[in-house]
């Protein structure tokens, strides 16, 4: 095994080369992530509890104020369902990015100590989020039993949709985590990206009330049509808004290598400045 | 087979100052290497010595891909693995056994290597029964002891070894050093950075001497340890930047203290188990009538080592009368270990033990190798057939 170190400026692209460093560690990221969620859950009195409790509370909540206050339609649903369906998502996506961004900060001691690929800290993350969504399916199961909904095969489409909604979110950690090696004004600014970045996805609100032509700007939000097709596909209705869908594949299938580029560039001198 | 090859490797680090508007700005470039070839042949143990900030931990750092280099290239052969800073990568919430698993993996193992040497990692720990304990409730040296047992358990072509051996107690350490020696002799190729001359001395096969970034000296053990010392000479006249005088009731002030040899000329040190004459020059204000005077021997990293005092010697009552004075303290053999010592003075009040005036860290003592020495010092020693004398002194009473 021949490994050959050269200065980071000529590492530009080499994604193949980045990702078979990256299998060649895949036990660390297992153990790491398997940890990752251990610890969690290690300390809290309820466990696994906090998995399913976060976004059930948060549906609560939304219902009372958006449905029953605020009066925001959810296309013939029940709104906790229709806040459910959206809030699973939206839930893996924020944790992801916020644990994620503050990954490689919060591990100092282990990047300017030892190496390995620095992505496998944000990836942890968000295998440990995709635990807490798993969780929350189990609840929605219930949920959907609750309402006397069948579960059918229609629900299947949840799992490429999943796919694209951890590429995105990996593709958001990766780029936030390298600026908050360098600008921690990053980590400070975060609650409020993410709050704002709900607001503007289909969150608390259907995709079909966004004026039609705001619909251009608001679709190049991947998450726009990430939680449209979550929601379709969550309630077992065909797609309803494919085109939103489409742009969120586009979007998320440029800019994660140039995103994994970004960051491994940044690797090479990120024990320098971290 | 050459496992590391160093090409005209340099290490720029940027030096940024943060604006009171904009952010950070460049102010200026601080080359930690520069310009480094050298190459490490298989099963070699090559030693890297030199002043901090010397450039050493920065070859470390670029071996281990921590940080890339501004230019050159490296090229390694075989699978790394650095024994690092023990225990980093430990989760405190975690047990002990699970931390075995994460560390081993932060460090490049497979969990199903890790599972085969389980028991040897254990055992090699000496934690015991706590491997099923949360690590947070470990003492500190359960700690160590079990970071380096899995660093040490390592499968690797090369091992980067760095300072990791100053931690531990004694008996720690020389399973760190048979460890060590086992990996040596089973044709793992090694680059040790250290501090501890000794530990160079004795563990490697040819050294390097770094300073301000650039190769100073490459060789055998021995003439680059002399070349560092003379090297230190010269960078300092043997003197510390950071010069400390504490000045206590202010009666007397301690001048200089140098080392000389039995001729009564200045030297930089001596050899381990050679002779030592250490002179302080004191300079009285005022008489004090009940005095003693002191010298002290520290290690690198502060720890006192020894201490010479005048009232040790005859115990009588030392009287300093105005003016300047000067003291010498005879060593026949001294029993420290090769490497580079910091030394400390003070006069005292024997009767109070208030420091009168407090001298340190301004000097250095050079220990070249000399006599052979296994533990932490020399002490000087002579031996005889003990059933034989019994015998003779028997036959001798009847």
């Amino acid at each position: 095994m021949q490994v050959v170190i050269r200065p980071a400026s000529r590492g530009w692209v080499r994604l193949d080369q980045h990702l078979r460093t990256l299998t060649a560690f895949a036990d660390l990221l297992y153990t790491l992530s398997l940890h990752r969620i251990s610890v969690r859950y290690k300390q809290t009195v309820a466990g696994v509890l906090w998995a399913v409790l976060q976004p059930l509370l948060m549906m609560v909540i939304f219902t009372v104020v958006f449905s029953r206050l605020a009066r925001i339609p959810s296309e013939g649903v029940p709104y906790a369902l229709f806040a459910y369906t959206a809030l699973l998502p939206w839930t893996l996506f924020s944790t992801a990015i916020t644990n994620g961004t503050n990954s490689l900060v919060s591990h100092t001691q282990l990047i300017t100590k030892v190496y390995f690929p620095r992505e496998i800290l944000p990836l942890t993350y968000l295998v440990a989020a995709m635990f807490d969504f798993a969780m929350g399916l189990v609840v929605f199961a219930a949920l959907i039993g609750w309402y006397g909904i069948a579960i059918t095969a229609h629900l299947l489409a949840v799992l490429p949709l999943l796919l694209l909604l951890c590429a995105w979110a990996l593709t958001v950690m990766l780029v936030l985590a390298v600026l908050q090696v360098r600008f921690r004004d990053v980590g400070v600014a975060l609650p409020v990206l993410v709050q704002l970045w709900m607001f503007a996805s289909p969150v608390i609100y259907p995709l079909s009330v966004v004026p039609a032509r705001w619909r251009w700007w608001y679709d190049l939000n991947p998450m726009a049509g990430i939680i449209g097709a979550f929601r379709d596909a969550l309630l077992q209705r065909p797609l309803s808004d494919a085109a939103a869908l489409d742009v969120a594949i586009a979007v998320t299938a440029i800019a994660l290598p140039v995103a994994y580029a970004f960051f491994k560039r940044a690797e090479a001198t990120m024990a320098d400045v971290i | 087979m050459i496992d590391i090859r160093f090409e005209d490797v340099s290490k720029r680090y940027r030096i940024r100052r943060p604006e009171v508007r904009g952010g950070a700005r460049v102010t200026g470039d601080f080359w930690a290497v520069r310009d480094v070839t050298f190459d490490v042949p298989r099963g070699e143990t090559l030693g890297i010595i030199g002043p901090n900030g010397a450039g050493k931990s920065t070859v470390l750092k670029l071996l281990s891909r921590i940080t890339a280099p501004t230019r050159g290239t490296i090229t390694l052969h075989g699978r790394v693995a650095a024994l690092i800073e023990v225990g980093s990568g430990f989760h405190p919430e975690l047990t002990g056994l699970e931390n075995v698993f994460l560390s081993g993996s932060i460090l490049g193992m497979k969990r199903r290597e890790i599972a085969a040497k389980l028991d040897r990692i254990i055992e090699f720990s000496g934690v015991g029964s706590f491997v099923d304990v949360p690590v947070k409730w470990y003492s500190s040296g359960m700690y160590v002891r079990l970071g380096f047992s899995i660093a040490a358990h390592l499968e690797a072509d090369i091992l980067l070894v760095d300072e990791v051996l100053a931690v531990g107690d004694a008996a720690f350490q020389l399973q760190c050093y048979e460890r060590i020696g086992e990996l040596r002799r089973s044709g793992t190729t090694m680059l040790f950075i250290s501090h501890d001359l000794a530990s160079v001395d004795r563990l490697c096969d040819r050294v390097l001497l770094m300073n301000a970034g650039t190769l100073a000296a490459v060789g055998s053990p021995r003439d680059v340890i002399r070349a560092y010392e003379s090297l230190s000479d010269d960078n300092s006249a043997g003197r510390l930047a950071d010069a400390a005088h504490i000045t206590g009731t202010g009666a007397a002030r301690i001048l200089d203290v140098t080392f000389r040899d039995e001729c009564g000329r200045e030297v930089p040190g001596t050899t381990t188990g050679g002779p030592l004459c250490t002179r302080v020059d004191v300079d009285v204000l005022t008489p004090i009538v009940d005095a003693v005077v002191e010298v002290f021997y520290y290690s690198r990293d502060g720890r006192t080592l020894h201490c010479q005092q005048t009232t040790a010697l005859g115990g009588e009552m030392l009287s300093l009368w105005a003016g300047r004075r000067s003291l010498e303290f005879t060593c026949p053999e001294m029993g420290l270990q090769p490497g580079v010592y910091a030394i400390g003075a003070c006069v005292r009040d024997a009767s109070s033990a208030a420091a009168i005036d407090w001298w340190y860290g301004t000097r250095l003592l050079m220990i070249e190798p000399g006599k052979n020495v296994r533990g932490y010092f020399y002490a000087p020693h002579t031996w005889r057939w003990a059933d034989v004398a019994e015998r003779q002194r028997h036959s001798a009473d009847v």
